[in-house]
């Protein structure tokens, strides 16, 4: 059976009959939902002052590009078998011309890197090969993060260690939003991490930006619903926090998997990639778990790298995971920059809007 | 027999010989063994040859085995050109440390898909690869068979106008082989839809206004409607809505982010037709066991063009060319 679009056509037709007099700037703040709205071809159906921009939701996007660096150096090192999820394979840092400038490159030249897409995976391998220093090099927003947690609360084999690039998703917008340069008119607030952290995570929006603001699944029915909600509400000019996927997300969330990460891991000040640090947006572990922490069990050399923690060099990822630039809007685009030859993350994750626009066949403006 | 294959098998001595008489001359209806060469008898009709070499890990999955799929491989090529598929021949290289009883099963396996297909296996060859230089076991199949010329005519023959048909559900076989690698952790009961697709063809061979048919292997459906598109230099659209897609196989494509237009089928025909025949040749497939999901998909531009996906809510997207193998998803 295929998914049921009549209710979602039913919430196209509604929001068509909105008096939309004036551009009004939307902003999809989870890659998941850049993701399906491309698939759908939902910008080219919608009124033309409705203008969907993508944001920060892309963890590899984020991911700081030194952390990815002493990933790939201890990794090359030999002494450990290395896990991420398959999407940091190829992500790019910026090294020199002629060095390893990717965890896929490391593998190339015979580092023990892994791809995994579950936590589970991580300890199976480390519990089969308990000589073996492995290493699950974990990045990603709370989705991922408090399975993380659960692994470790749970009890994992002493030869398994964690190098954590874990970010929470609402203190970024929050730092856009202050920012006062972000231009949006509206946001759709993540399902999924709406579904573990709470839909009243995202109430700061309306109360402290009176934006509007709503909660999406990742189906044309849920997105739709949720972007009439947030049209409808501008022009009320009454914003509030509405949840257009109620099925899955409670007002509270996953308490289970919150205290899990409350737990395991404390929330830290955390830098994003070409963006800088923002407060309070990542996690570290904490108490009895610190020995797992991969930074405290190896060592990361300190020799400067030149560039280091930069965009490489005309990557506009950073604008475009702020919402400031469209990809195709990037000179790289394309031209420099494709699936193949990624020079910014964005061109590389399921969740980066670059790749998702190359994968919906947007090519380079002419 | 031994219980697994050295390389003593592949030395030309006694033990081949015991390889080549218990397990491949029985399973393939006792061809001559001795001959160096096959003669081989054909009706009338231009003669059509394919060959294809099969590597697929792990050997056995859900739906089926290396050794079917090759024969299913092969025999489709010639299905989809309008054959009858007539003769194969076989090169198997095996990996030294094989099990006899895997070799005996894949072989068992291909002898009685070829038996269906209504092919003889009339020559063969068999390799072993020292340990480390194969991986377990390859089939590499030349097939023989003959058609009435020119039908179907061909991507030359494709006008304006014309639609486009699918079988069944595509996808089915990338994913059924993927889960089977068990590299992502999941379980599914998406089974290969690997198969002789030689009655679907068959069914359209009378239809005047069929065009093209081919089998939407190696990068999946998408891939089909590039090929067409590049060798008649017209747009395609695609509707979304009327693709067949198994829910548990969109299901797993969800989660590991991979598209099931893009994904290699096995058992499936994408046929161009006239306008005018499609709704005929939609009826004749629905009417056979392996088409019983067939749809009309989309239809051929008037104007140069890419491939475009017409998306259920109205929307449109370009169906890239496939380019890089797709990555599991990170949340």
């Amino acid at each position: 059976m295929k998914e049921d679009f009549t209710a979602a056509k039913g919430w196209l037709e509604r929001i068509g009959e909105l008096p939309i007099a004036h551009p009004v700037a939307v902003m999809n703040v989870c890659g998941g939902h850049e993701r399906s709205l491309t698939q759908l071809g939902l910008r080219g159906v919608l009124p033309p002052n409705v203008k969907l921009i993508s944001g920060p939701g892309c963890p590899v996007c984020v991911c700081p590009e030194e952390d990815l660096a002493d990933a790939i150096a201890l990794a090359l090192t030999g002494d450990v078998t290395l896990v991420a999820f398959g999407d940091m394979l190829r992500v790019p840092i910026n090294a020199a011309k002629g060095e390893v400038r990717s965890l896929a490159e490391a593998r190339a030249k015979g580092a023990d890197i892994r791809p995994i897409s579950a936590p589970q995976e991580a300890v199976a391998l480390a519990a089969s090969n308990p000589a073996r220093p492995v290493v699950f090099f974990a990045a990603g927003f709370e989705t991922t993060t408090a399975p993380v947690a659960a692994m470790l609360a749970q009890g994992v084999p002493e030869n398994l260690s964690v190098l954590l690039a874990a970010r929470l998703t609402w203190p970024a917008v929050d730092m856009l939003l202050a920012s006062g340069d972000a231009a949006l008119d509206a946001l759709i607030a993540p399902g999924h991490v709406a579904a573990v952290m709470g839909a009243s995570e995202w109430g700061f929006i309306p109360e402290r930006y009176h934006l509007p603001v709503a909660v999406a699944g990742f189906s044309a029915n849920s997105l739709l619903a949720a972007l009439y909600s947030v049209l409808r509400q501008k022009l009320a000019g009454k914003p509030f926090l509405d949840n257009c996927y109620a099925e899955l997300v409670a007002p509270e969330g996953n308490l289970r998997a919150q205290a899990l990460l409350a737990e395991v891991m404390e929330v830290t000040d955390a830098n994003w990639r070409g963006i800088g640090v923002v407060p309070r947006s990542g996690f570290a572990l904490r108490g009895e778990w610190k020995r797992f922490d991969a930074r405290a069990r190896f060592e990361f050399s300190a020799l400067p790298r030149r560039r280091a923690g930069e965009m490489p060099p005309g990557c506009d990822c950073a604008a475009v995971v702020l919402g400031k630039k469209q990809p195709d809007q990037c000179r790289l685009y394309g031209t420099a920059c494709t699936p193949q030859n990624p020079v910014g993350p964005c061109m590389v994750s399921d969740e980066g809007a670059c790749h998702i626009w190359w994968q919906g066949g947007t090519r380079a403006a002419a | 027999m031994d219980e697994m294959i050295t390389l003593a098998h592949g030395n030309g001595g006694r033990r081949m010989r015991a390889l080549i008489e218990e397990i491949f001359a029985p399973a393939l209806g006792r061809p001559d063994t001795q001959a160096d060469a096959a003669a081989i008898a054909l009706p009338e009709g231009e003669i059509m040859v394919t060959t294809d070499g099969f590597t697929v890990q792990p050997a056995r999955f859900p739906g089926g085995n290396i050794g079917a799929l090759s024969v299913h491989g092969v025999v489709n090529d010639l299905a989809v050109s309008g054959a009858t598929p007539l003769y194969l021949t076989l090169a198997a290289l095996i990996e030294e440390g094989t099990s006899v009883a895997l070799l005996r099963e894949l072989v068992a396996s291909l002898g009685e898909a070829a038996h269906e297909a209504g092919v003889r296996v009339v020559a063969g060859d068999t390799k072993v690869l020292p340990r480390g230089q194969g991986g377990g076991v390859y089939f590499t199949l030349t097939g023989i068979g003959v058609r009435t010329p020119g039908c179907p005519p061909g991507l030359s023959a494709i006008r304006p106008g014309d639609r486009l048909l699918v079988s069944g559900p595509v996808g089915d076989h990338g994913i059924a082989v993927m889960l089977a690698r068990e590299d992502f952790g999941l379980r599914g009961d998406v089974r290969s839809d690997a198969a002789c697709v030689l009655p679907l063809t068959r069914a359209l061979l009378p239809l005047r206004g069929l065009r093209f048919m081919r089998d939407p292997t190696r990068g999946g459906l998408a891939t089909v409607a590039h090929e067409i598109a590049l060798a008649t230099g017209l747009g395609i659209e695609l509707e979304e809505a009327n693709i067949p897609v198994r829910e548990s196989t969109q299901a797993v494509c969800a989660i590991l982010g991979y598209d099931p237009l893009y994904l290699a089928c096995e058992g499936r025909v994408v046929a161009v037709l006239a306008p005018e025949e499609a709704d005929a040749a939609l009826t004749a497939w629905q009417a056979l066991p392996g088409g019983a999901e067939a749809a009309i998909i989309g239809c051929i531009g008037a104007t140069p063009g890419p491939v475009v996906l017409r998306t259920p809510i109205g929307g449109s997207r370009v169906l890239p060319e496939l380019e890089e193998d797709a990555l599991p998803r990170i949340c």
